[in-house]
């Protein structure tokens, strides 16, 4: 199950969230233990509601924890500084930016704001800002719009300027929610190549993931149920598969088809 | 002798310079008053171009017989018919200070609530603030804006006679059957009504009437309309442009002024002087008396 | 960034001429201009009056339009309106309990006087925005501080108007107080809106980078490492001065804060670095041009620059309103 050389990028450790307010105050995640190992891609399957959102958000230092702690790499997350920790950790937010904020932004601009946590109060981006959000525009393909309003963009467009943005951060560990939403196959196809690059390149990857047959693609998955951890640990292995078909009561089978395992519903 | 023979023409001449120089220290005086914000304004000399923003005191300044030294009113003066002619500037809620300034007055009277006295004084204009409210403070600005003009103590005394003995020829025309008559005095049509403590209660019950509204209420309570139907009023005293379906109020037909009819509807001039507590609150009153003779004298 | 230069030159440019054509408009037209150095009286009219008033009225835009600025990016509303904290409520009250207190007693008389009522706007405006952050506990919810907002303006509104129903004779100064006029604004209200609108600018611009992170949402401005809690709080300090000492000099003028950032970003796009200075400008700009109209179309009379900005900004949105559904 784990691999004892491979370093913890992540860890929680009895973790329990309840979202919600007074009455309706209901509980998420129920004494989570977690570990992420660095330098591999981790992907959380689950059904809706099983918590995998709000694992992630957890993992990311977002919600206040009533109880239990998360660590990244090492040290315990809220001894970090919220710098330190926004150049080491960062977050794609499911949904694409798409209460109109972003808008009137150009798409250099929004690619740009990942530069935040290296940038002073006042100063304007350096050279090395923009060489670095250059570089994520190219990589996801989102270069030739750089001087277009993000509001004048499709879904798949403005979902891989925001990638865009997320590569800008240059941080170790990346966590992403629902990443693939609005991706025709081909930029999917490049989403999975981006993550590999990152993963060789001694980064680490959690991704939220609705989409079964790309989280068989990962290195390691996490199969959730019910604010209940029932499976972690490296994704080929049956007792992974068996577990995924059980979250979805087993109206889902895994297939094999060459090196790779795809998900169908019975 | 040669001096002996001077010596009366020298004493005359002597006392006339005397009589000169009082007469020109006198003129040049300053005058010094104290206003309604409790502000002391200095003027060198009496003014000879005066603004007023406030009717009562375009009046009051007419009634004292200096209206030739009035260089620009506020929009709403309009008695005594010459100042139509003055240039307007503004109302006394939104002067405007750049007309004020131009016609380069001497003082500029206003009244205390108005907005742009601090913007006036920053600007070198001295401005007197006064507001009269009742029948006590009439008297007190009438020798106030008597003062300010540099006239002597004695015009604004014989003016405020004039005006008392008015009034209370007013009070005396209304026979003592007529008095203890309950009067209703709307002001506008919310309702607003003006009680027994504010000056128009004030002269009504000078002319011996009853107002229905108690002086625990303040000066211009805004009443439920029931109020009235329950203290069935003898008559009703109201401004023609608040009159239109007074009469049609629900449960207003059986008020006893509605009922006979004793309704006094005043004119929007007849309004304005029985509003504007300045000199012409002798001929307000009568105006008052008129209308109570008028519907119950037998 | 060129375009946003050239924007920048030209709202600046315009304002400097319309600037230069209001010392010629008021009551007396060019008139005091030709005389002026002759005539003692006829320069105290341009120089004293006339020139604050028009400078005046571009500081109180600069004011709205850069408050208007920060509260679209805080909330990230494009119909977020700087008078949305309730200070527009407070300022009214305020005015409205100094009036009443005037002729309440001698007392209340000469502490309202030593204040002014611009003092008494002020405070009220701030006053009514720390109200609205008591209520919404604290800066952390956009949703939460809008409604709370909103209650505040209404239940102030409220207690305004049983200001004027119990003392009846502040009804006719409330009104115009809620119109708002440039014409009482002198050197020192001047210099007051010129210091208030620099610091206010200077805070803005280093705080644009919250309004800019939250732009994405506030989980990504919060996993970019921004402390939302502080930021949040000194903007919202920003939107209450700076509102509230435009409130306090010329009473209540709407629709400048909410339209000159849509007009900035009709003509560029950028970041709110920029756009705060930009839409200083553009506020500026329009409340100078509303002055001059409500001060030169039936002169020597005014009209009350409030009713001017209510029917254009009133008629912009509108068109905004159109071009959207079509």
């Amino acid at each position: 199950m784990k691999h004892a050389a491979s370093p913890m990028a992540l860890q929680a450790e009895n973790l329990s969230v309840s979202l919600g307010q007074g009455r309706r105050l209901h509980p998420v995640l129920n004494h989570v233990d977690v570990a992420i190992h660095a330098g591999r891609w981790t992907s959380i399957v689950g059904p809706n509601g099983a918590g995998k959102s709000t694992l992630l958000r957890a993992l990311a230092g977002l919600l206040p924890l009533q109880v239990g702690h998360v660590q990244l790499l090492g040290k315990d997350l809220a001894t970090w500084s919220s710098r330190a920790r926004a150049q080491t950790l960062a977050w794609l937010a499911q949904g694409g930016a798409s209460d109109m904020g972003a808008d009137d932004l150009l798409v250099r601009d929004v690619a740009m704001l990942g530069r935040l946590p290296h940038q002073g109060w006042l100063s304007p981006p350096s050279p090395k800002d923009l060489a670095v959000v250059e570089a994520a525009l190219k990589k996801t393909h989102a270069w030739p719009w750089r001087d277009r309003p993000f509001g004048a963009l499709s879904g798949g467009e403005r979902q891989r300027v925001l990638l865009a943005r997320l590569l800008a951060v240059q941080a170790e560990v990346l966590l992403m929610d629902e990443p693939l939403a609005n991706l025709d196959p081909p930029h999917q196809a490049d989403w999975i190549a981006l993550v590999r690059d990152q993963v060789a390149e001694g980064g680490t990857v959690v991704s939220v993931l609705h989409e079964i047959s790309m989280a068989l693609l990962a290195d390691d998955l996490i199969v959730m149920r019910e604010g209940q951890v029932l499976y972690a640990g490296p994704a080929h292995q049956p007792e992974a598969h068996e577990a995924i078909s059980a979250v979805f009561d087993h109206r889902l089978r895994i297939h094999s088809l060459g090196d790779r395992w795809v998900a169908l519903p019975q | 002798m040669w001096r002996g023979d001077f010596q009366r023409e020298a004493k005359a001449l002597w006392v006339a310079l005397c009589v000169m120089t009082w007469a020109l220290v006198g003129q040049a005086q300053p005058i010094q008053v104290v206003d309604d914000r409790g502000r002391t304004v200095v003027l060198p000399s009496p003014p000879q171009r005066v603004v007023s923003i406030l009717p009562s005191l375009t009046e009051t300044v007419c009634e004292l017989q200096q209206c030739h030294r009035l260089v620009g009113v506020d929009r709403f003066s309009n008695w005594p018919a010459s100042v139509e002619s003055l240039p307007r500037v503004g109302g006394g809620i939104d002067p405007n200070i750049e007309a004020i300034v131009a016609l380069r007055p001497d003082v500029v009277l206003v009244a205390t609530s108005s907005r742009g006295t601090d913007r006036l004084e920053s600007l070198g204009v001295r401005v007197v603030a006064l507001e009269p409210k009742t029948h006590a403070d009439v008297q007190r600005v009438m020798n106030t804006v008597a003062a300010v003009l540099g006239l002597p103590s004695g015009e604004a005394q014989r003016l405020w006679k004039r005006i008392e003995a008015g009034v209370d020829a007013a009070a005396r025309s209304v026979p003592p059957t007529v008095r203890q008559t309950r009067v209703y005095f709307e002001v506008n049509r919310a309702p607003y009504a003006a009680g027994a403590a504010s000056f128009i209660g004030e002269t009504l019950t000078r002319l011996g009437a009853q107002n229905i509204i108690p002086p625990e209420l303040g000066p211009f309570p805004k009443l439920n309309p029931e109020f009235v139907v329950r203290a069935n009023p003898d008559v009703i005293m109201v401004g023609d442009r608040n009159f239109a379906g007074l009469t049609d109020r629900p449960g207003w037909s059986r008020i006893a002024a509605v009922q006979r009819q004793q309704l006094c509807v005043f004119s929007v001039d007849e309004a304005n002087v029985i509003v504007r507590p300045g000199p012409r609150m002798a001929e307000g009153a009568r105006l008052m008396a008129d209308c109570l003779n008028r519907h119950l004298a037998p | 960034m060129q375009r946003t230069t050239w924007l920048a030159y030209g709202l600046f440019g315009a304002a400097a001429m319309l600037a230069l054509l209001g010392l010629g408009v008021g009551s007396l037209g060019l008139e005091p201009i030709w005389v002026m150095l002759a005539d003692p009286v006829a320069a105290q009219i341009v120089w004293d009056i006339r020139a604050p008033r028009t400078l005046g009225a571009w500081a109180a835009g600069a004011l709205l339009g850069l408050a208007g600025a920060v509260a679209q990016g805080l909330f990230r509303n494009p119909l977020a309106d700087p008078f949305l904290l309730g200070s527009a409520s407070g300022a009214s009250l305020a005015v409205a309990l100094s009036l009443a207190a005037l002729g309440v007693s001698p007392f209340a008389a000469t502490w309202v006087i030593r204040l002014g009522l611009t003092g008494a706007a002020f405070v009220g405006a701030v006053a009514a925005v720390l109200l609205t952050l008591t209520l919404a506990r604290g800066v952390q919810h956009t949703f939460r501080l809008l409604l709370a907002g909103v209650v505040v303006g209404m239940v102030l509104g409220a207690l305004t108007s049983m200001v004027t129903i119990m003392v009846p004779e502040v009804l006719q100064a409330m009104q115009a107080f809620m119109l708002g006029s440039t014409g009482f604004v002198g050197w020192s209200a001047w210099s007051i809106m010129a210091v208030v609108g620099a610091l206010c600018l200077v805070a803005a611009i280093s705080l644009s980078k919250v309004l800019d992170g939250l732009s994405l949402g506030e989980s990504t401005a919060q996993s970019l490492g921004l402390p939302l809690l502080p930021l949040r709080a000194a903007l919202v300090a920003v939107i209450a001065l700076a509102t509230g000492t435009a409130v306090a000099q010329t009473g209540l003028i709407a629709f400048v804060g909410l339209a000159a950032p849509h007009l900035v970003r009709a003509v560029v796009k950028t970041t709110y670095s920029r756009l705060v200075g930009l839409s200083s400008l553009m506020g500026g700009l329009l409340l100078l041009s509303a002055d001059l109209l409500a001060r030169g179309l039936i002169a020597p009379q005014e009209i009350p620059v409030g009713v001017l900005t209510a029917i254009l900004g009133g008629g912009y949105l509108l068109w905004l309103m159109h071009r959207r559904s079509s």
